[in-house]
């Protein structure tokens, strides 16, 4: 399909009719923070602003759903969502967290229907980042500024107007019915791909080449002994991370009436891998940190081939320690070769 | 590097090779502009990491739970408050601690100061004369360090740590005529409709992460109430209901340790008011029982003691 | 009960009383015993003493249906343990600040010193309490949804 431009002037407009057919999930600012919400008007939009602070996977996996409801004896199960959703201005990082999530919560051995019903009944418009920030490492896990995996449609912002690029059938057929796209020039085009290669250029990140092998000989390392000591052991990592998934599942309520619900849970917690028994694999910060790391550069690697780490660089902003993904990657790279990770 | 900076590497240094503590838990540089992360240092050449500057806001108390052995600790005044409670609790030996007091100017507010740039990225930053430069990719600004401080920092009283074994620089005493912050007087001239509402948004946000509870050095429960599961006291979803119980308990269970020194508030990655409704308790504590916590190592938790003739007006 | 219920002037507020059973338990027994009429609102827990009352027993409570809590023990001095309703005393003066702090409405949570001979006392207690929580309407703020 050729390329659409839309002005920002008409995204309110497209946006109201938008809003007729479909639950729209967009950047919204509440009390100072952005975050990806269901608008309740098109005036809510916030357009100019680097990524949310909270990654956007609650679209797919809240941090509560409840799975079902119970009532003396009776499971009402939770209705499947009705109106199709439409997630605008995903960043291509957050877009690439769906690869990852896709293959805990629908590969081929299990099929989660909370999250495959979300998954098929939405459709992601992404922003590419034209201006990075230092935080961001994408192009270092496979990822890029620019890079479409998991869109539906890539907008780019030109100043004035987006240049509008259909990723996939679903999302050119979404555009075609929407007066407010105009056809792109192939001088708009020229320009989205300008300033793609000088965002793209501007990402910088350490090297994960080899990093799943140099783990798998790491596990007794004692690099990891140092490693965790500043770790407060919260989820603020997990919790904002796009592709972290892990959950607990809970009943509340009393033996005759309640829900059954299904909640975050971050492998940092100290609780995580208790057993009923009381025994707890995982004692301390140090297999912990060591679990995080080789689960997203390691294991998530041999078990389904893919970096379960996207680079948007949240997790790096908002630790409460300063704890960088980044200099760990690095510190990896260099480990083994006699020296501890407070020797660099 | 700052004269304070180079006592504290001299003192650490020597603290390391006279064996006097088996770890130094400092602060180092961070990988952010205007970021320090706490740091572990038991090698006596490693003792150069150290820093000490306005973005030394982690209270490194909290680690002390989690370190055998004797430890050496750079405490700026609330953080030495911190130890000082946690030896009076029985959780810290007295004799397990080398403290390194640092008489502190205050830390920056990284939020204020986000909000200041309003979306710029900042990639480079220093402190110089009481000045905060930022450098952008396109902008460069200059604010004076005194309006992105942390709100307790402005009106802090006790800069210089209450309890040490040396002190790494000239005391410098609390801030003058300051008084209780002004968003605990806000509050308190509300009415109960207008503090619900004023909390209950404020902890909507609420991810239920517990950065707040792990960054407090008064919070050192093996179990904490809220992962109680026989009985479980509170849900972990996302009733605004079960989310304001862990916050107003966690204020109960705080009342009369909290020190107010901010580091629940610095760890939230959702920005949300933490300190304002501890704040409230501690004004209580300090009218009805004359209590100040983290002062002085013979005192009395307030609520691990009574008095006969203790307040009870509101009681029928 | 739906908020069309609710509306209607003949709701009546559920309280939640927790009495120490040398006391107040023995004082409301007394009340019972005489034959003194005070509002049928409040449901009893018993408990060994004032002391034992755990402020998570309150504010569940205010989650899962109560309109109001009432906490009686011992006068001070009186106490069978000797100085548990001391300890009381300080835990709820914190625990009824940090409430209405945040936005509880005063006159939810209540608390009394009630003996064991003062059967009159602890239905004038209740009735007050009753009153004031049916002023107030019910409890909103801190109840559970599911």
């Amino acid at each position: 399909m050729d390329n659409r431009t839309i002005e920002k002037s008409a995204i309110a407009g497209f946006l109201d009719e938008l809003l007729e057919t479909y639950q729209v999930f967009a950047p919204v600012e509440r009390e100072g923070i952005l975050g990806f919400e269901l608008l309740r008007g098109s005036d809510e939009i916030v357009l100019n602003a680097h990524n949310t602070r909270q990654a956007p996977k609650e679209v797919f996996f809240p941090r509560s759903e409840t799975l079902f409801t119970f009532q003396e004896g009776k499971i009402i199960s939770t209705p499947p969502a009705e109106k199709e959703r439409v997630v605008l201005g995903i960043r291509p990082c957050d877009a690439r967290s769906t690869i990852v999530l896709d293959k805990v919560f629908d590969g081929d051995d299990y099929q989660d229907p909370y999250y495959v019903d979300r998954r098929q009944n939405t459709l992601l418009i992404g922003f590419a980042c034209g201006d990075p920030l230092s935080t961001c490492f994408c192009t270092a896990v496979g990822g890029g500024p620019f890079s479409v995996d998991g869109l539906d449609l890539l907008w780019t912002d030109l100043g004035d107007r987006y240049l509008v690029e259909a990723i996939t059938e679903r999302g050119e057929a979404l555009i075609t019915d929407y007066p407010q796209f105009g056809q792109a020039t192939a001088q708009e085009t020229n320009r989205k791909a300008v300033t793609a290669a000088q965002a793209t250029e501007k990402v910088s990140g350490p090297s994960v080449e080899g990093i799943t092998e140099k783990l798998d000989g790491m596990y007794d390392d004692p690099f990891w002994d140092e490693l965790h000591q500043k770790c407060l052991g919260c989820a603020a990592c997990s919790y904002l991370c796009p592709t972290c998934h892990c959950f607990d599942i809970v009943d509340e309520g009393t033996v005759t009436s309640g829900r059954r619900v299904r909640n975050w849970d971050s492998c940092q917690f100290a609780l995580f891998t208790h057993h009923a028994s009381g025994h707890n694999p995982r004692t301390s910060g140090k297999e912990r940190m060591r679990q995080r790391v080789m689960h997203k550069f390691s294991y998530f690697v041999e078990n389904f081939g893919e970096i379960a780490c996207v680079g948007c660089g949240r997790c790096v902003r908002e630790c409460p320690v300063n704890m960088d993904i980044r200099a760990v990657i690095e510190a990896i790279g260099q480990a083994g070769d006699g020296s501890r990770i407070s020797d660099r | 590097m700052s004269e304070l900076e180079k006592v504290l590497r001299e003192t650490a240094r020597r603290l390391l090779e006279e064996n006097q503590v088996e770890v130094i838990i400092g602060f180092e540089q961070g990988t952010l502009p205007l970021r320090t992360t706490p740091c572990f240092i038991r090698d006596p050449d490693q003792v150069d990491r150290l820093v000490w500057n306005a973005s030394c806001g982690n209270n490194l108390a909290q680690y002390l739970h989690h370190t055998t052995g004797k430890v050496g600790i750079v405490a700026k005044g609330c953080d030495a408050r911190a130890i000082v409670s946690e030896i009076v609790e029985r959780q810290v030996p007295r004799e397990n601690v080398v403290i390194m007091g640092v008489p502190c100017q205050g830390v920056i507010d990284r939020r204020a100061i986000e909000a200041l740039t309003d979306g710029r990225e900042v990639l480079e930053a220093y402190i110089a004369d009481g000045k905060l430069v930022l450098r952008g990719a396109a902008s460069e600004e200059t604010l004076d360090l005194q309006d992105v401080l942390d709100d307790g920092c402005a009106v802090c009283q006790h800069r210089d740590p209450p309890l040490y074994d040396i002190l790494l620089g000239e005391p410098i005493g609390g801030i003058e005529g300051a008084a209780v912050r002004p968003t605990v007087e806000q509050v308190a001239s509300w009415n109960a409709d207008e503090r619900w509402a004023y909390f209950s948004t404020e902890f909507s946000r609420c991810i239920r992460c517990y950065a707040c509870r792990q960054a407090c050095p008064a919070c050192y429960c093996p179990e904490c109430f809220v992962d109680q599961t026989q009985p479980s006291w509170f849900a972990k979803s996302d009733d605004l209901s079960d989310i304001m119980a862990f916050h107003i308990v966690r204020a109960f269970h705080t009342a009369g340790r909290c020190l107010d020194c901010g580091a629940c508030a610095r760890a939230c990655p959702m920005h949300i008011d933490l300190r304002t409704l501890g704040k409230m308790v501690e004004k209580d504590v300090r009218e009805l029982y004359d209590y100040e916590a983290g002062m002085d190592l013979e005192s009395v938790p307030p609520l691990g003691t009574f008095r006969v003739d203790d307040p009870q007006a509101f009681i029928k | 009960m739906s908020a069309e219920e609710h509306a209607q002037a003949d709701w009546e507020p559920t309280i939640i009383a927790f009495l120490c059973n040398w006391c107040s338990y023995a004082g409301a027994d007394l009340a019972g015993i005489s034959r003194i009429q005070y509002p049928p609102n409040v449901r009893v827990v018993r408990v060994p003493c004032s002391g034992r009352v755990n402020p998570l027993y309150i504010i569940k409570s205010l989650q899962h249906g109560a309109d109001g809590v009432l906490v009686s023990g011992c006068h001070p001095g009186d106490c069978h343990y000797i100085s548990g309703n001391y300890y009381a005393r300080r835990r709820f003066t914190l625990l009824k600040g940090l409430l209405e702090s945040v936005g509880i409405e005063p006159g939810r949570v209540n608390f009394s010193w009630v003996s064991a001979a003062e059967g009159e006392k602890f239905s004038q207690v209740v009735t007050g309490v009753v009153n004031t929580v049916k002023a107030l309407g019910p409890a909103t703020r801190l109840v559970k949804r599911g």
